[in-house]
Protein backbone atom coordinates (compact mmCIF):
# COMPACT_ATOMS: atom_id res chain seq x y z
CA UNK A 1 0.00 0.00 0.00
CA UNK A 2 1.75 3.45 -1.43
CA UNK A 3 0.90 6.07 0.90
CA UNK A 4 0.40 9.85 -0.74
CA UNK A 5 3.63 12.07 -0.19
CA UNK A 6 2.96 15.25 1.34
CA UNK A 7 6.01 17.81 0.31
CA UNK A 8 6.16 20.81 2.78
CA UNK A 9 7.81 24.24 1.12
CA UNK A 10 8.42 27.37 2.95
CA UNK A 11 6.96 30.62 1.89
CA UNK A 12 9.42 33.06 1.23
CA UNK A 13 13.30 33.35 0.72
CA UNK A 14 13.79 30.19 -0.22
CA UNK A 15 11.01 29.27 -2.80
CA UNK A 16 12.33 30.52 -5.69
CA UNK A 17 15.16 28.53 -5.55
CA UNK A 18 13.91 25.53 -4.94
CA UNK A 19 11.48 25.60 -7.77
CA UNK A 20 13.92 24.60 -10.02
CA UNK A 21 15.24 22.11 -8.00
CA UNK A 22 12.65 20.16 -7.91
CA UNK A 23 11.12 20.24 -11.73
CA UNK A 24 14.94 18.90 -12.04
CA UNK A 25 13.66 15.99 -9.37
CA UNK A 26 11.36 15.64 -11.27
CA UNK A 27 8.13 17.37 -9.42
CA UNK A 28 6.80 19.81 -11.27
CA UNK A 29 3.59 21.75 -9.74
CA UNK A 30 0.23 23.03 -10.73
CA UNK A 31 0.13 26.69 -12.28
CA UNK A 32 -2.12 28.27 -9.24
CA UNK A 33 1.30 27.41 -7.03
CA UNK A 34 2.86 30.13 -8.88
CA UNK A 35 0.01 32.20 -8.99
CA UNK A 36 0.63 35.07 -6.18
CA UNK A 37 -3.08 35.63 -5.67
CA UNK A 38 -4.43 32.03 -4.99
CA UNK A 39 -5.15 31.55 -1.47
CA UNK A 40 -4.95 27.95 -1.70
CA UNK A 41 -2.75 25.95 0.96
CA UNK A 42 -2.19 22.64 -0.95
CA UNK A 43 -1.63 21.65 -4.52
CA UNK A 44 -1.48 18.99 -6.98
CA UNK A 45 1.65 18.12 -8.80
CA UNK A 46 2.32 16.53 -12.26
CA UNK A 47 3.22 13.12 -9.88
CA UNK A 48 -0.29 12.03 -9.25
CA UNK A 49 1.15 10.59 -5.54
CA UNK A 50 2.94 13.92 -4.67
CA UNK A 51 1.30 17.00 -3.34
CA UNK A 52 3.06 19.98 -2.04
CA UNK A 53 1.93 22.45 0.74
CA UNK A 54 3.22 25.76 0.74
CA UNK A 55 3.58 26.93 4.77
CA UNK A 56 5.89 28.89 7.33
CA UNK A 57 9.42 28.11 7.35
CA UNK A 58 9.39 26.91 11.22
CA UNK A 59 6.01 25.11 10.16
CA UNK A 60 7.57 23.09 7.64
CA UNK A 61 10.14 20.94 10.19
CA UNK A 62 7.11 20.58 12.08
CA UNK A 63 4.83 19.18 9.26
CA UNK A 64 8.06 16.39 8.42
CA UNK A 65 9.13 16.25 12.12
CA UNK A 66 5.16 14.77 12.96
CA UNK A 67 5.10 13.32 9.87
CA UNK A 68 2.05 14.76 8.87
CA UNK A 69 4.17 15.91 5.65
CA UNK A 70 6.68 12.73 4.63
CA UNK A 71 9.16 15.33 2.96
CA UNK A 72 10.24 19.14 2.92
CA UNK A 73 12.53 21.82 2.36
CA UNK A 74 13.85 24.36 4.66
CA UNK A 75 16.90 26.01 5.58
CA UNK A 76 19.43 24.43 8.28
CA UNK A 77 18.98 27.55 10.56
CA UNK A 78 15.34 25.83 10.95
CA UNK A 79 16.45 22.37 11.71
CA UNK A 80 18.97 23.43 14.45
CA UNK A 81 16.99 25.26 16.41
CA UNK A 82 13.97 22.88 16.69
CA UNK A 83 16.68 19.94 16.70
CA UNK A 84 14.20 17.16 16.53
CA UNK A 85 14.57 13.71 16.81
CA UNK A 86 12.48 12.73 13.75
CA UNK A 87 14.29 14.66 10.84
CA UNK A 88 16.47 13.32 8.65
CA UNK A 89 18.50 15.96 6.53
CA UNK A 90 20.40 14.10 3.73
CA UNK A 91 20.59 16.34 1.30
CA UNK A 92 21.92 19.98 1.34
CA UNK A 93 20.15 21.40 -1.69
CA UNK A 94 23.37 24.08 -1.82
CA UNK A 95 20.63 26.81 -2.62
CA UNK A 96 19.19 29.98 0.06
CA UNK A 97 22.82 30.34 1.30
CA UNK A 98 23.10 32.73 4.23
CA UNK A 99 24.54 33.03 7.93
CA UNK A 100 22.65 33.44 11.14
CA UNK A 101 24.70 35.94 13.33
CA UNK A 102 25.23 37.90 16.55
CA UNK A 103 24.49 41.38 15.46
CA UNK A 104 24.77 44.58 17.82
CA UNK A 105 24.89 48.33 17.46
CA UNK A 106 27.70 50.02 15.65
CA UNK A 107 28.82 52.22 18.80
CA UNK A 108 28.19 49.42 21.31
CA UNK A 109 30.38 47.00 18.95
CA UNK A 110 33.08 49.85 18.74
CA UNK A 111 34.20 49.17 22.36
CA UNK A 112 32.39 45.63 22.80
CA UNK A 113 34.83 42.16 23.16
CA UNK A 114 32.56 39.26 22.76
CA UNK A 115 35.62 37.08 24.47
CA UNK A 116 34.89 39.03 27.86
CA UNK A 117 30.57 38.46 27.83
CA UNK A 118 29.19 36.70 30.80
CA UNK A 119 25.43 37.04 30.25
CA UNK A 120 23.88 38.68 26.98
CA UNK A 121 20.20 39.71 26.36
CA UNK A 122 19.45 38.99 22.79
CA UNK A 123 16.11 39.11 20.98
CA UNK A 124 15.35 36.17 18.07
CA UNK A 125 13.53 34.31 16.21
CA UNK A 126 15.60 31.33 17.21
CA UNK A 127 15.27 31.34 21.37
CA UNK A 128 16.82 27.38 21.38
CA UNK A 129 19.79 27.74 18.59
CA UNK A 130 20.72 31.06 20.73
CA UNK A 131 21.00 29.17 24.12
CA UNK A 132 22.64 26.28 22.84
CA UNK A 133 25.29 28.69 21.16
CA UNK A 134 25.83 30.95 23.91
CA UNK A 135 25.76 27.93 26.38
CA UNK A 136 28.72 25.94 24.85
CA UNK A 137 31.06 28.96 24.97
CA UNK A 138 30.18 29.99 28.57
CA UNK A 139 27.69 32.72 28.51
CA UNK A 140 23.93 32.86 29.54
CA UNK A 141 21.61 34.11 26.94
CA UNK A 142 18.69 35.63 27.81
CA UNK A 143 16.60 35.34 24.84
CA UNK A 144 13.50 37.70 23.56
CA UNK A 145 11.60 35.56 21.15
CA UNK A 146 10.29 37.54 18.23
CA UNK A 147 8.69 36.43 15.22
CA UNK A 148 9.94 39.12 12.81
CA UNK A 149 12.03 42.87 12.53
CA UNK A 150 14.58 41.86 15.20
CA UNK A 151 16.60 44.67 13.74
CA UNK A 152 14.88 47.23 15.92
CA UNK A 153 14.93 45.61 18.97
CA UNK A 154 18.39 46.96 20.01
CA UNK A 155 17.27 50.89 19.23
CA UNK A 156 14.02 50.55 21.00
CA UNK A 157 15.91 48.98 24.28
CA UNK A 158 13.93 45.53 23.96
CA UNK A 159 17.71 44.05 23.74
CA UNK A 160 21.18 44.86 23.63
CA UNK A 161 21.84 42.27 20.84
CA UNK A 162 20.03 40.35 18.27
CA UNK A 163 20.83 36.63 16.51
CA UNK A 164 19.32 36.59 13.25
CA UNK A 165 19.89 35.26 9.57
CA UNK A 166 22.08 38.13 7.59
CA UNK A 167 23.11 37.33 4.03
CA UNK A 168 23.83 40.95 2.28
CA UNK A 169 23.91 42.98 5.32
CA UNK A 170 22.03 45.70 4.09
CA UNK A 171 18.99 45.55 6.62
CA UNK A 172 21.49 45.60 9.50
CA UNK A 173 23.08 47.98 8.39
CA UNK A 174 19.97 50.57 7.27
CA UNK A 175 19.35 49.67 11.05
CA UNK A 176 22.80 51.33 13.01
CA UNK A 177 24.11 47.48 13.35
CA UNK A 178 26.76 45.00 12.62
CA UNK A 179 27.65 41.79 12.71
CA UNK A 180 29.79 40.42 15.56
CA UNK A 181 29.75 36.50 15.16
CA UNK A 182 28.96 34.62 13.29
CA UNK A 183 26.79 31.02 14.69
CA UNK A 184 26.66 28.96 11.72
CA UNK A 185 26.54 29.17 7.59
CA UNK A 186 23.39 28.54 6.77
CA UNK A 187 21.74 26.51 3.43
CA UNK A 188 18.45 24.61 2.74
CA UNK A 189 18.05 21.16 2.94
CA UNK A 190 16.16 18.15 2.02
CA UNK A 191 14.30 17.23 5.19
CA UNK A 192 12.29 13.92 5.62
CA UNK A 193 10.70 12.26 8.07
CA UNK A 194 12.48 9.39 9.53
CA UNK A 195 9.53 6.70 9.38
CA UNK A 196 9.20 7.30 6.04
CA UNK A 197 12.04 7.97 4.64
CA UNK A 198 12.49 3.90 6.19
CA UNK A 199 8.76 2.61 5.31
CA UNK A 200 7.77 4.63 2.26
CA UNK A 201 10.14 3.63 -1.10
CA UNK A 202 8.96 6.31 -2.89
CA UNK A 203 10.20 8.82 -0.52
CA UNK A 204 13.55 7.30 -0.25
CA UNK A 205 13.95 7.55 -4.35
CA UNK A 206 12.89 11.22 -4.15
CA UNK A 207 16.29 11.86 -1.64
CA UNK A 208 17.59 10.15 -4.42
CA UNK A 209 16.48 11.96 -7.20
CA UNK A 210 17.11 14.94 -5.09
CA UNK A 211 20.65 13.89 -4.79
CA UNK A 212 21.27 13.30 -8.05
CA UNK A 213 19.57 17.03 -9.26
CA UNK A 214 22.45 18.79 -6.83
CA UNK A 215 25.18 16.86 -8.38
CA UNK A 216 24.24 17.36 -12.04
CA UNK B 1 -8.18 19.92 41.52
CA UNK B 2 -12.16 19.19 40.93
CA UNK B 3 -11.50 19.11 36.55
CA UNK B 4 -9.50 16.08 36.96
CA UNK B 5 -6.58 17.86 35.46
CA UNK B 6 -3.61 14.90 34.76
CA UNK B 7 0.30 16.26 34.82
CA UNK B 8 1.69 16.49 31.07
CA UNK B 9 1.79 12.89 29.65
CA UNK B 10 -0.51 11.07 31.59
CA UNK B 11 -3.89 10.17 30.58
CA UNK B 12 -6.82 8.03 31.86
CA UNK B 13 -8.19 5.15 29.29
CA UNK B 14 -11.65 4.62 29.28
CA UNK B 15 -13.98 1.76 27.89
CA UNK B 16 -13.24 0.60 24.97
CA UNK B 17 -9.46 1.87 25.06
CA UNK B 18 -8.65 0.49 28.17
CA UNK B 19 -9.73 -3.48 27.12
CA UNK B 20 -7.81 -2.58 23.62
CA UNK B 21 -4.82 -2.18 25.67
CA UNK B 22 -4.79 -5.15 27.61
CA UNK B 23 -5.93 -7.25 24.56
CA UNK B 24 -3.05 -6.00 23.18
CA UNK B 25 -0.27 -6.50 25.91
CA UNK B 26 -2.01 -9.88 26.11
CA UNK B 27 -1.49 -10.96 22.37
CA UNK B 28 1.99 -10.03 22.66
CA UNK B 29 2.39 -11.99 25.82
CA UNK B 30 0.92 -14.88 24.35
CA UNK B 31 2.70 -15.32 21.33
CA UNK B 32 6.36 -14.80 22.99
CA UNK B 33 5.31 -17.54 25.88
CA UNK B 34 4.59 -19.62 23.42
CA UNK B 35 8.20 -19.63 22.16
CA UNK B 36 8.87 -20.20 25.59
CA UNK B 37 9.27 -16.80 26.83
CA UNK B 38 7.95 -17.05 30.72
CA UNK B 39 6.62 -13.60 32.29
CA UNK B 40 7.96 -11.97 34.90
CA UNK B 41 6.90 -9.05 36.71
CA UNK B 42 9.29 -6.04 38.56
CA UNK B 43 8.24 -3.84 40.61
CA UNK B 44 7.18 0.01 39.38
CA UNK B 45 10.03 1.48 41.91
CA UNK B 46 13.60 0.70 42.54
CA UNK B 47 16.75 2.34 43.85
CA UNK B 48 17.88 4.47 41.85
CA UNK B 49 21.82 2.69 41.53
CA UNK B 50 20.18 -0.33 40.38
CA UNK B 51 17.37 1.37 37.48
CA UNK B 52 20.92 3.01 36.29
CA UNK B 53 23.47 0.57 36.53
CA UNK B 54 22.14 -2.28 33.82
CA UNK B 55 22.25 -0.49 30.84
CA UNK B 56 23.41 2.98 31.31
CA UNK B 57 20.13 5.18 31.61
CA UNK B 58 21.22 8.17 32.90
CA UNK B 59 19.44 9.35 36.30
CA UNK B 60 18.61 12.31 34.81
CA UNK B 61 15.81 10.84 32.68
CA UNK B 62 14.30 9.11 36.03
CA UNK B 63 11.87 10.33 37.84
CA UNK B 64 13.03 10.48 41.18
CA UNK B 65 12.69 10.94 44.78
CA UNK B 66 13.69 9.92 48.46
CA UNK B 67 12.51 6.58 50.12
CA UNK B 68 11.69 7.78 53.19
CA UNK B 69 12.10 3.99 54.45
CA UNK B 70 15.72 3.38 53.72
CA UNK B 71 16.60 7.26 53.00
CA UNK B 72 17.98 6.31 49.33
CA UNK B 73 17.25 7.83 46.21
CA UNK B 74 14.11 5.69 44.35
CA UNK B 75 13.07 5.90 40.64
CA UNK B 76 9.74 4.66 38.65
CA UNK B 77 11.38 2.85 36.31
CA UNK B 78 11.98 4.06 32.51
CA UNK B 79 12.24 0.68 30.58
CA UNK B 80 11.86 -2.55 32.10
CA UNK B 81 14.60 -4.36 30.39
CA UNK B 82 17.31 -3.50 32.98
CA UNK B 83 15.33 -4.86 35.61
CA UNK B 84 14.82 -8.17 33.79
CA UNK B 85 19.06 -7.92 33.69
CA UNK B 86 19.05 -7.77 37.06
CA UNK B 87 16.58 -10.90 37.63
CA UNK B 88 18.43 -12.80 35.37
CA UNK B 89 21.85 -11.85 36.91
CA UNK B 90 20.61 -12.46 40.68
CA UNK B 91 17.85 -14.45 41.23
CA UNK B 92 17.82 -16.65 38.09
CA UNK B 93 21.63 -16.42 37.72
CA UNK B 94 22.03 -20.41 38.57
CA UNK B 95 19.28 -21.54 35.91
CA UNK B 96 20.83 -22.48 32.76
CA UNK B 97 21.73 -20.19 29.67
CA UNK B 98 19.95 -19.06 27.64
CA UNK B 99 17.15 -17.65 30.29
CA UNK B 100 14.29 -16.71 28.49
CA UNK B 101 11.68 -14.07 30.03
CA UNK B 102 8.83 -11.67 28.86
CA UNK B 103 7.27 -8.83 30.39
CA UNK B 104 4.82 -6.21 30.37
CA UNK B 105 3.42 -2.90 32.45
CA UNK B 106 3.76 1.09 32.30
CA UNK B 107 6.90 2.79 32.41
CA UNK B 108 7.68 6.81 33.21
CA UNK B 109 9.53 8.73 31.41
CA UNK B 110 10.84 12.27 33.44
CA UNK B 111 10.48 14.65 30.23
CA UNK B 112 8.28 14.49 27.07
CA UNK B 113 8.84 15.69 24.18
CA UNK B 114 6.84 17.53 21.33
CA UNK B 115 6.77 14.99 19.29
CA UNK B 116 6.84 12.19 22.02
CA UNK B 117 4.25 13.65 24.58
CA UNK B 118 2.76 10.84 26.41
CA UNK B 119 5.57 10.60 29.97
CA UNK B 120 4.00 7.07 30.61
CA UNK B 121 3.45 3.98 28.10
CA UNK B 122 2.95 0.50 28.34
CA UNK B 123 5.64 -1.64 27.73
CA UNK B 124 6.08 -5.37 26.48
CA UNK B 125 8.64 -7.24 25.33
CA UNK B 126 10.98 -10.56 25.48
CA UNK B 127 14.50 -10.83 26.38
CA UNK B 128 16.96 -13.90 26.28
CA UNK B 129 19.56 -14.02 28.23
CA UNK B 130 23.34 -15.76 27.95
CA UNK B 131 23.38 -15.46 24.28
CA UNK B 132 23.85 -13.17 21.13
CA UNK B 133 24.29 -15.23 17.98
CA UNK B 134 22.89 -15.09 14.97
CA UNK B 135 20.60 -17.43 15.90
CA UNK B 136 19.61 -16.18 18.86
CA UNK B 137 18.59 -12.70 16.99
CA UNK B 138 16.70 -14.35 14.48
CA UNK B 139 14.57 -16.16 17.19
CA UNK B 140 14.04 -12.48 18.88
CA UNK B 141 13.25 -10.57 15.72
CA UNK B 142 10.81 -13.47 14.72
CA UNK B 143 9.04 -13.74 17.94
CA UNK B 144 9.05 -9.83 17.59
CA UNK B 145 6.77 -9.90 14.11
CA UNK B 146 4.50 -12.64 15.18
CA UNK B 147 4.00 -10.95 18.65
CA UNK B 148 2.95 -7.97 16.74
CA UNK B 149 1.28 -9.78 13.73
CA UNK B 150 -0.72 -11.71 16.68
CA UNK B 151 -2.22 -8.41 18.11
CA UNK B 152 -3.44 -6.95 14.25
CA UNK B 153 -0.45 -4.99 13.45
CA UNK B 154 -0.43 -4.61 9.69
CA UNK B 155 2.25 -3.35 6.75
CA UNK B 156 5.24 -4.52 9.07
CA UNK B 157 8.38 -2.45 8.06
CA UNK B 158 11.53 -4.17 9.68
CA UNK B 159 14.56 -1.56 9.96
CA UNK B 160 17.80 -3.45 10.75
CA UNK B 161 20.89 -1.03 12.46
CA UNK B 162 24.68 -1.82 13.34
CA UNK B 163 24.95 0.33 16.88
CA UNK B 164 28.53 -0.46 17.26
CA UNK B 165 29.15 0.41 13.55
CA UNK B 166 31.55 3.78 14.22
CA UNK B 167 33.09 2.66 17.25
CA UNK B 168 34.03 -0.65 15.27
CA UNK B 169 35.84 2.04 12.25
CA UNK B 170 37.11 4.15 14.80
CA UNK B 171 38.05 2.00 17.42
CA UNK B 172 39.51 4.05 20.58
CA UNK B 173 38.50 7.85 19.64
CA UNK B 174 35.62 9.90 20.68
CA UNK B 175 32.95 9.79 18.21
CA UNK B 176 29.94 10.91 20.06
CA UNK B 177 29.57 14.17 17.80
CA UNK B 178 30.12 11.83 14.61
CA UNK B 179 27.10 9.65 15.36
CA UNK B 180 24.74 12.17 16.62
CA UNK B 181 25.44 13.66 12.91
CA UNK B 182 25.05 10.67 11.23
CA UNK B 183 22.18 9.71 13.02
CA UNK B 184 20.60 13.25 11.95
CA UNK B 185 21.51 12.25 8.55
CA UNK B 186 22.90 15.55 8.61
CA UNK B 187 25.02 15.45 5.51
CA UNK B 188 26.31 18.76 5.64
CA UNK B 189 27.70 17.72 8.84
CA UNK B 190 29.36 14.88 8.23
CA UNK B 191 32.86 14.01 6.93
CA UNK B 192 32.63 13.07 3.15
CA UNK B 193 34.65 9.53 4.39
CA UNK B 194 31.42 8.69 6.23
CA UNK B 195 28.75 10.30 4.20
CA UNK B 196 28.34 6.66 1.69
CA UNK B 197 26.98 5.69 5.23
CA UNK B 198 24.19 8.14 5.04
CA UNK B 199 23.45 7.06 1.47
CA UNK B 200 23.57 3.68 2.35
CA UNK B 201 20.44 3.34 3.96
CA UNK B 202 17.21 2.12 1.81
CA UNK B 203 15.65 -1.46 1.26
CA UNK B 204 17.88 -4.25 2.67
CA UNK B 205 19.61 -6.06 -0.43
CA UNK B 206 20.59 -2.80 -1.72
CA UNK B 207 21.72 -0.81 0.91
CA UNK B 208 24.07 -4.11 2.32
CA UNK B 209 25.37 -3.94 -0.89
CA UNK B 210 26.47 -0.43 -0.64
CA UNK B 211 27.70 -1.36 3.09
CA UNK B 212 29.81 -3.99 1.67
CA UNK B 213 31.83 -1.54 -0.61
CA UNK B 214 31.73 0.84 1.55
CA UNK B 215 33.87 -1.27 4.15
CA UNK B 216 36.77 -1.68 1.48
CA UNK B 217 39.15 -2.81 4.38
CA UNK B 218 36.79 -5.35 5.15
CA UNK B 219 36.45 -4.71 9.09
CA UNK B 220 32.67 -5.08 8.89
CA UNK B 221 32.39 -8.55 6.96
CA UNK B 222 31.93 -10.55 10.07
CA UNK B 223 29.22 -8.31 10.98
CA UNK B 224 27.72 -7.88 7.81
CA UNK B 225 27.24 -11.83 7.05
CA UNK B 226 25.66 -11.93 10.20
CA UNK B 227 23.03 -9.63 9.57
CA UNK B 228 22.73 -11.15 6.17
CA UNK B 229 22.21 -14.39 8.14
CA UNK B 230 19.76 -12.87 9.97
CA UNK B 231 17.64 -11.28 7.42
CA UNK B 232 18.18 -15.05 5.70
CA UNK B 233 15.96 -16.55 8.39
CA UNK B 234 13.07 -13.91 8.22
CA UNK B 235 9.14 -14.24 6.84
CA UNK B 236 8.85 -12.92 3.92
CA UNK B 237 6.18 -10.97 3.87
CA UNK B 238 8.07 -8.17 5.87
CA UNK B 239 10.03 -5.46 4.45
CA UNK B 240 13.53 -5.27 5.42
CA UNK B 241 15.73 -1.95 5.55
CA UNK B 242 18.69 -0.99 6.34
CA UNK B 243 19.99 1.65 7.88
CA UNK B 244 23.61 1.11 9.17
CA UNK B 245 23.78 4.55 11.62
CA UNK B 246 20.39 4.52 13.34
CA UNK B 247 20.83 5.86 17.19
CA UNK B 248 17.47 6.47 18.28
CA UNK B 249 17.16 4.12 21.21
CA UNK B 250 20.29 2.22 20.71
CA UNK B 251 21.96 3.63 23.55
CA UNK B 252 23.48 0.46 24.80
CA UNK B 253 23.21 -2.43 21.87
CA UNK B 254 26.30 -4.11 20.33
CA UNK B 255 25.99 -5.72 16.88
CA UNK B 256 22.82 -5.74 16.00
CA UNK B 257 19.74 -3.94 16.62
CA UNK B 258 16.27 -3.54 15.18
CA UNK B 259 13.10 -0.94 14.73
CA UNK B 260 9.78 -1.93 13.59
CA UNK B 261 7.42 0.29 12.09
CA UNK B 262 3.76 0.03 10.70
CA UNK B 263 1.19 1.29 8.67
CA UNK B 264 -1.11 2.51 11.45
CA UNK B 265 1.20 5.02 13.22
CA UNK B 266 4.22 7.40 12.22
CA UNK B 267 7.47 6.41 14.11
CA UNK B 268 8.82 3.10 15.58
CA UNK B 269 5.73 0.45 17.47
CA UNK B 270 9.12 -1.37 18.66
CA UNK B 271 12.61 -1.72 18.78
CA UNK B 272 15.43 -4.17 20.08
CA UNK B 273 18.73 -5.38 19.30
CA UNK B 274 21.62 -7.38 21.32
CA UNK B 275 23.61 -5.66 24.15
CA UNK B 276 25.58 -7.48 27.18
CA UNK B 277 23.93 -7.09 30.52
CA UNK B 278 25.79 -7.80 34.04
CA UNK B 279 28.97 -9.12 31.68
CA UNK B 280 26.13 -11.64 30.08
CA UNK B 281 25.04 -11.26 26.06
CA UNK B 282 21.58 -10.78 25.19
CA UNK B 283 19.48 -10.02 22.83
CA UNK B 284 16.01 -8.60 23.14
CA UNK B 285 12.96 -6.56 22.03
CA UNK B 286 10.26 -4.23 23.67
CA UNK B 287 7.25 -2.67 22.16
CA UNK B 288 5.15 0.56 23.37
CA UNK B 289 1.74 -0.40 22.27
CA UNK B 290 0.06 3.15 23.17
CA UNK B 291 0.03 4.59 19.39
CA UNK B 292 -1.66 1.30 18.62
CA UNK B 293 -4.53 1.46 20.65
CA UNK B 294 -4.88 5.48 19.49
CA UNK B 295 -4.74 4.20 15.77
CA UNK B 296 -7.76 1.82 17.00
CA UNK B 297 -6.45 -1.13 17.42
CA UNK B 298 -7.77 -4.53 18.64
CA UNK B 299 -10.83 -2.77 19.10
CA UNK B 300 -13.85 -5.17 19.33
CA UNK B 301 -17.36 -4.40 18.60
CA UNK B 302 -19.17 -3.78 21.81
CA UNK B 303 -21.71 -6.24 22.26
CA UNK B 304 -24.12 -5.73 24.91
CA UNK B 305 -27.02 -7.86 25.95
CA UNK B 306 -29.42 -5.29 27.90
CA UNK B 307 -31.02 -7.79 30.49
CA UNK B 308 -34.84 -6.38 31.93
CA UNK B 309 -35.48 -7.26 35.52
CA UNK B 310 -36.85 -10.02 36.55
CA UNK B 311 -34.53 -12.03 34.24
CA UNK B 312 -33.79 -15.51 35.39
CA UNK B 313 -30.07 -15.87 36.71
CA UNK B 314 -29.83 -19.18 34.95
CA UNK B 315 -31.00 -17.23 31.41
CA UNK B 316 -28.46 -14.91 31.80
CA UNK B 317 -25.88 -17.23 32.84
CA UNK B 318 -26.85 -19.19 29.72
CA UNK B 319 -26.22 -16.20 27.62
CA UNK B 320 -22.68 -15.83 28.74
CA UNK B 321 -22.10 -18.82 27.94
CA UNK B 322 -23.17 -17.95 24.72
CA UNK B 323 -20.40 -15.28 24.46
CA UNK B 324 -22.71 -12.43 25.29
CA UNK B 325 -22.07 -9.47 27.58
CA UNK B 326 -24.94 -9.25 29.88
CA UNK B 327 -25.76 -5.92 31.80
CA UNK B 328 -28.91 -6.74 34.68
CA UNK B 329 -30.98 -3.35 35.04
CA UNK B 330 -30.95 -3.13 38.59
CA UNK B 331 -33.91 -0.17 39.07
CA UNK B 332 -36.45 0.32 37.38
CA UNK B 333 -35.59 3.36 35.71
CA UNK B 334 -32.95 1.64 33.93
CA UNK B 335 -32.54 1.04 30.44
CA UNK B 336 -30.64 -0.51 27.54
CA UNK B 337 -29.53 2.79 25.92
CA UNK B 338 -28.35 4.22 29.31
CA UNK B 339 -26.36 1.18 29.63
CA UNK B 340 -24.85 1.90 25.99
CA UNK B 341 -26.36 -1.33 24.71
CA UNK B 342 -26.51 -2.89 21.26
CA UNK B 343 -29.07 -5.89 22.01
CA UNK B 344 -32.17 -6.39 24.72
CA UNK B 345 -33.62 -9.47 26.30
CA UNK B 346 -37.10 -9.69 24.98
CA UNK B 347 -38.88 -12.96 24.57
CA UNK B 348 -36.23 -14.80 25.71
CA UNK B 349 -34.21 -13.65 22.76
CA UNK B 350 -31.53 -11.44 22.03
CA UNK B 351 -33.00 -8.85 19.90
CA UNK B 352 -30.80 -5.42 18.41
CA UNK B 353 -31.99 -2.17 19.06
CA UNK B 354 -32.25 0.25 16.26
Amino acid sequence: MQQPIIFAVPKGRILEEALPMLSRAGIVPEPAFTDGKSRALKFATNRADVSLIRVRAFDVATFVAHGAAQIGIVGSDVIDEFDYSELYAPVDLDIGHCRISVAEPAEMAASDDPRSWSHVRVATKYPNLTRKHFSARGVQAECVKLNGAMEIAPSLGLSSRIVDLVSSGKTLQENGLVEVEVIAEVSARLIVNRAAFKTNAAVGALVEAFRAAVDG
Amino acid sequence: MTTGLLPTGFRDRLPPEADASARLVRAVLDTVASFGYERVQTPLAEFEASLTGALGTSSRDLLRFVDPVSGETMAIRSDITGQIGRIAATRMGHHPRPVRLSYGGPVVKLKATQLRPEREMMQVGAELIGLDSVAAATEVVTIALEALKAAGVKDLTLDLTLPDLIDTLLPGTDTAALKARLDAKDIAAVPADFQPLVAAAGPFAEAIARLRAFDARGVLTDRLDAIDAVVAGLPADVRVTLDPTERHGFEYQSWFGFSIFSAHTSGEIGRGGSYRIGGEPAVGFSAYIDPLIDAGLAQSERRRLFLPLGTLPQKAAALRAEGWVTVAALHDGDSAEAQICTHILSNGRPTPIA
